[in-house]
């Protein structure tokens, strides 16, 4: 059963990403600028225009465009694997994907971990105790940490802990720029520095990662926190807890029990987060000079390099939706009254 | 502990198991390295990106970043001698009267044949270790004339200094005839021995000696390492100059290069002109300019660029820090579109003119560190000739001007409010955006009405270079690499039917076209000077863009680093800095 759900779901992603490739190919096309005068920014003799224009395919109708952008042309394109080449660097997009998306990938799956492993706890204790000191904390954690942009607090962390306190490395990307980095094997720093054994790069990666891990669950625990707390306080009011509670089971087996109902829609939550920081993350990554794939797309964006920014739309895509695909599929493991047909 | 005490079993569990992860963190809050101090011999720049690509022909060669990487890499054929006594603030001049042979050890020109020949210096190695010869040239000069890249940069400067053989041809859309212009560099360049090689031209131009010395656009490759590189689908190597190494005979070798992070390079052990003092340079991308000035004055950085005069004001008083600059070719100038009434009238440009508030914007927008701009060209270029009587903040005499223009006191300009949007790049809002306000009110008093209207970069550069349609607009990043007056006015004066390039005005003389046409190829300097000076008085009169301001080009350092040398790139060259 949940294989011929998976199948579907999948059948319906392709059917979405194939829309979008669409609206995201035209789209770009109607933005109000030309990107081959970028281009002969030094050099703006009609003769070079038309040679950047023609390196660029420009000078082809727009149908000539897209089909030779989909692979049904005369070269390899998006069904064959290739999202083109960058008009800015002259590298294929895909590189060029591969090099910042582990970065923010790394960036957010561990701020996430982090985010689940104090805001869930918090949350769970806050609904536990209402009026207590945990829920106060929250509230006020609430109204002000969690409604400034990620951004300021970025600043300001870099302010007091590398400014002022010292205890933070310079906002100077993944690893010191006087270290070595550990040979790319899967582009995710952490992991290639322990494929390489290299724990002096390790512990220098995680150190850098600090503050930007810190900024992004200052600013996510405020919205899980609050999911969590009032799921909390739902599954404590259901029926089978009242149940529960009324059998003498102890209070630990009753949370376990009240945690397992509130969980799902917390998990949701996250999983639509995670989607949505991809792109999101970016000003957390100027802060930081992490050059995610964030920082990626607005560069991107402000040089009008089309392919670029059709590949990065499409891959971001494609992971949202992976992302809810699993999501689905975890909400029937951890609810059992969830089925698929 | 009391609220500790009121969790659940497994949330006190959990709670120790935060305490452990405390432990942890503050054992990476621990600095890990003696990264902090400054390396010998090591330099830690950092800059708003790094290359995006590191072909002289390739797609990124705009941009400011791009061209910083190549820098350190290539080699020119020929520079400037430096001046003997550095600028006020410690940087070391060049002198544009006194070209000298880098890659060239000496040239001969024959007025008779205009023909240039070029003695190769010898025992000069790569980085790869090859030795320069003119094969190196030949393959430099026949890959510029191929125009393959996305950008025919280096084609576009031979095309300029008037050689042989460039022509307009190797864009035609007859494939026959391009391939067959593609193959003509015997007409124009030609190998007479291992270290000789010869330059003919069409028409006497001095513009050939001017751009052999941009080093972004004539640098040498080291044509061994090119070719080992060649495959069937890239014969001239374009994807691994923007996307791997860019071999050659410079001062540095790349170490590493990480698109969007960062570019380290090693001092090439075999530079002729001895190993650089600096081993390591080390260009970082770091977005934030609240951040490099952080990262800088912590001391883990020796060098920053790319900060607002207000930031580069405010770290002249920090301690540790010093704050270079100078005054080399960036300037600041209004542009009134001559296609666009009211702009097409003179008198109504000279009104401008005098109600513009330079001291203003010298000190609001630059902090004092910039200067009234005269002429329209870069004060430090050769020919230079200044204005006068210049144009001065004088409301009174801009009100009379007005008043001459069919204008008095701004009566009849309402109808053209539209025109009168100041636009200005909507991503320099922080240096731009006080200076546009002086300029709004200056203008206002007198009676002429202004609204503001910034627009994202790429869109200014679409009206400005294609379109051509920018009708009032503030513009700050014009600069002629090649170092010559009548390069930077054909580049930026001339009518586009005469080879202008870039008027973005759409500024029309027949008068000035034709004294261009005459001093492109006047080989005395002397009468050549004199069509120059005229040329620009007739656009200061005319004002065919109005000049401002020149200000600074700065850099923020470590007190400690020294050596800062300017170029007409504005790159720093980080061959010349030591501690």
């Amino acid at each position: 059963m949940i294989r011929k759900f998976i199948l579907k779901r999948l059948a319906i992603g392709a059917l979405q990403m194939l829309g979008l490739t669409l609206a995201v190919f035209f789209l770009v096309r109607m933005l109000p600028a030309d990107p081959v005068s970028r281009l002969v920014g030094l050099n703006a003799s009609p003769e070079a225009y038309a040679q950047a224009q023609r390196s660029l395919g420009l000078d082809k109708p727009v149908v000539t465009q897209l089909l030779e952008y989909l692979g049904l042309g005369s070269g390899p394109g998006l069904l064959q694997g290739n999202l083109g080449t960058s008009w800015l660097t002259n590298a294929s997009v895909v590189s060029e994907i591969g090099a910042s998306l582990p970065t923010t990938l790394e960036l957010l799956t561990y701020s996430f971990v982090v985010t689940l492993l104090i805001a869930i706890p918090v949350g769970v204790a806050s609904a536990s105790n209402p009026g207590k000191f945990v829920d106060k904390a929250v509230f006020v954690y609430g109204l002000f940490g969690g409604s400034q942009p990620e951004f300021w607090w970025g600043l300001l962390f870099v302010l007091i802990f590398f400014a002022q306190l010292n205890v933070a490395p310079a906002p100077l990307g993944m690893i010191d720029p006087l270290l070595i980095p550990p040979p790319r094997v899967t582009g995710f720093y952490t992991l290639d520095a322990v494929i390489a054994g290299d724990f002096r790069a390790l512990i220098d990666i995680f150190h850098h990662l600090m503050l930007p891990i810190l900024t992004m669950v200052f600013v996510l625990s405020g919205p899980v926190i609050k999911m969590a707390r009032q799921s909390m306080i739902r599954a404590q009011a259901s029926d089978f807890i009242l149940y529960a509670n009324a059998a003498g089971l102890r209070q630990s087996q009753v949370t376990r029990y009240s945690m397992r109902a509130a969980i799902a829609p917390t998990i949701t939550l996250v999983g639509i987060l995670y989607g949505v920081m991809l792109g999101g993350a970016v000003l957390v990554e100027s802060v930081y000079s992490l050059g995610g794939i964030g920082q990626y797309a607005v560069r991107s964006v402000l040089a009008f390099d089309y392919p670029s920014i059709q590949g990065i739309v499409l891959v971001i895509t494609a992971i949202s939706l992976l992302i809810y695909l699993a999501l689905d599929i975890l909400y029937a493991v951890i609810d059992p009254r969830v089925v698929y047909s | 502990m009391h609220a500790c005490s009121n969790l659940p079993v497994f949330l006190r569990q959990s709670a120790k198991r935060s305490v452990l992860a405390a432990l942890a963190a503050s054992t990476l809050l621990a600095p890990v390295s003696s990264a902090n101090a400054q390396a010998p011999g090591t330099l830690v720049f950092l800059a708003e990106d790094v290359p995006s690509g590191l072909d002289i022909d390739g797609p990124s060669i705009a941009i400011p970043t791009t061209q910083l990487g190549m820098m350190q890499l290539l080699e020119p054929l020929v520079a400037y001698e430096y001046k003997s006594a550095p600028n006020e603030d410690g940087i070391i001049m060049p002198d544009f009267t006194k070209p000298t042979g880098r890659l060239l050890e000496s040239w001969d020109y024959d007025p008779a044949t205009y023909k240039w020949t070029l003695h190769v210096r010898k025992n000069v190695k790569s980085c790869a270790g090859n030795t320069l010869t003119a094969d190196d040239l030949m393959y430099t000069y026949e890959r510029a004339l191929n125009v393959g890249g996305a950008v025919p940069n280096a084609w576009f400067l031979m095309n300029m200094s008037g050689v042989k053989g460039f022509t307009q041809d190797v864009f035609s859309t007859d494939k026959a005839v391009a391939e067959k212009a593609k193959k003509g560099l015997g007409q124009g360049i030609r190998k007479i021995d291992d270290y000789t090689v010869e330059v003919s031209q069409e028409t006497p131009n001095p513009l050939l000696l001017v751009n052999m010395a941009v080093t972004i656009s004539q640098g040498v490759f080291d044509s061994k390492e090119m070719k080992a590189h060649a495959t069937a689908a890239d014969p001239w190597s374009y994807d691994y100059a923007n996307n791997t190494n860019l071999p050659s005979f410079g001062p540095y070798c790349l170490d590493n290069w990480v698109k969007n992070s960062e570019i380290r390079f090693k001092a090439n052990p075999n530079y002729y002109r001895g190993k650089a003092p600096i081993e390591t340079a080390i260009i970082r991308k770091v977005p934030q300019g609240g951040n490099r000035i952080s990262i800088l004055r912590s001391g883990q950085a020796q060098l920053i660029q790319g900060m607002t005069p207000n930031q580069y004001d405010s770290l002249r008083k920090m301690p540790g820090v010093k704050v270079s600059g100078v005054t080399g070719n960036e300037g600041l100038f209004v542009v009134m579109n001559f296609n666009t009434a009211p702009f097409d009238n003179i008198k109504l440009r000279q009104a401008i003119g005098y109600a513009m508030p330079y001291q203003r914007i010298i000190d609001v927008g630059y902090s004092g560190q910039a200067k009234q701009w005269e002429s329209v060209v870069a004060s430090t270029y050769p020919s230079f000739v200044k204005y006068a009587p210049p144009y001065g903040y004088d409301p009174q005499k801009a009100k009379a001007l007005l008043a001459e223009a069919g204008f008095p006191d701004g009566k009849g300009l309402e109808k053209y409010a539209d025109k009168f949007k100041l636009t200005y790049v909507a991503e320099k809002e922080t240096t731009l955006g006080p200076i546009v306000n002086q300029i709004r009110t200056a203008l206002t008093a007198i009676g002429i009405p202004v609204t503001l209207d910034p627009i994202p970069q790429t869109q200014y550069g679409d009206r400005q270079i294609v379109k051509k349609d920018l009708a009032f607009a503030v513009n700050d990043q014009e600069k002629p690499i090649g170092v010559d007056t009548g390069y930077a006015m054909q580049l930026f004066f001339v009518s586009k039917a005469a080879g202008g390039l870039n008027n973005m005005m759409n500024y029309a003389n027949a008068d000035l076209d034709a004294q261009w046409a005459k001093a492109r190829v006047e080989p005395d300097t002397a009468k050549r000077d004199a069509i120059l000076a005229d040329m620009q008085k007739t656009l200061m009169h005319d004002l065919a863009w109005l000049p401002l301001v020149e200000f600074k080009t700065q850099w923020a350092h470590s007190d400690k680093l020294s050596g800062l040398s300017w170029n007409p790139s504005n790159s720093l060259l980080l061959y010349d800095l030591h501690y």
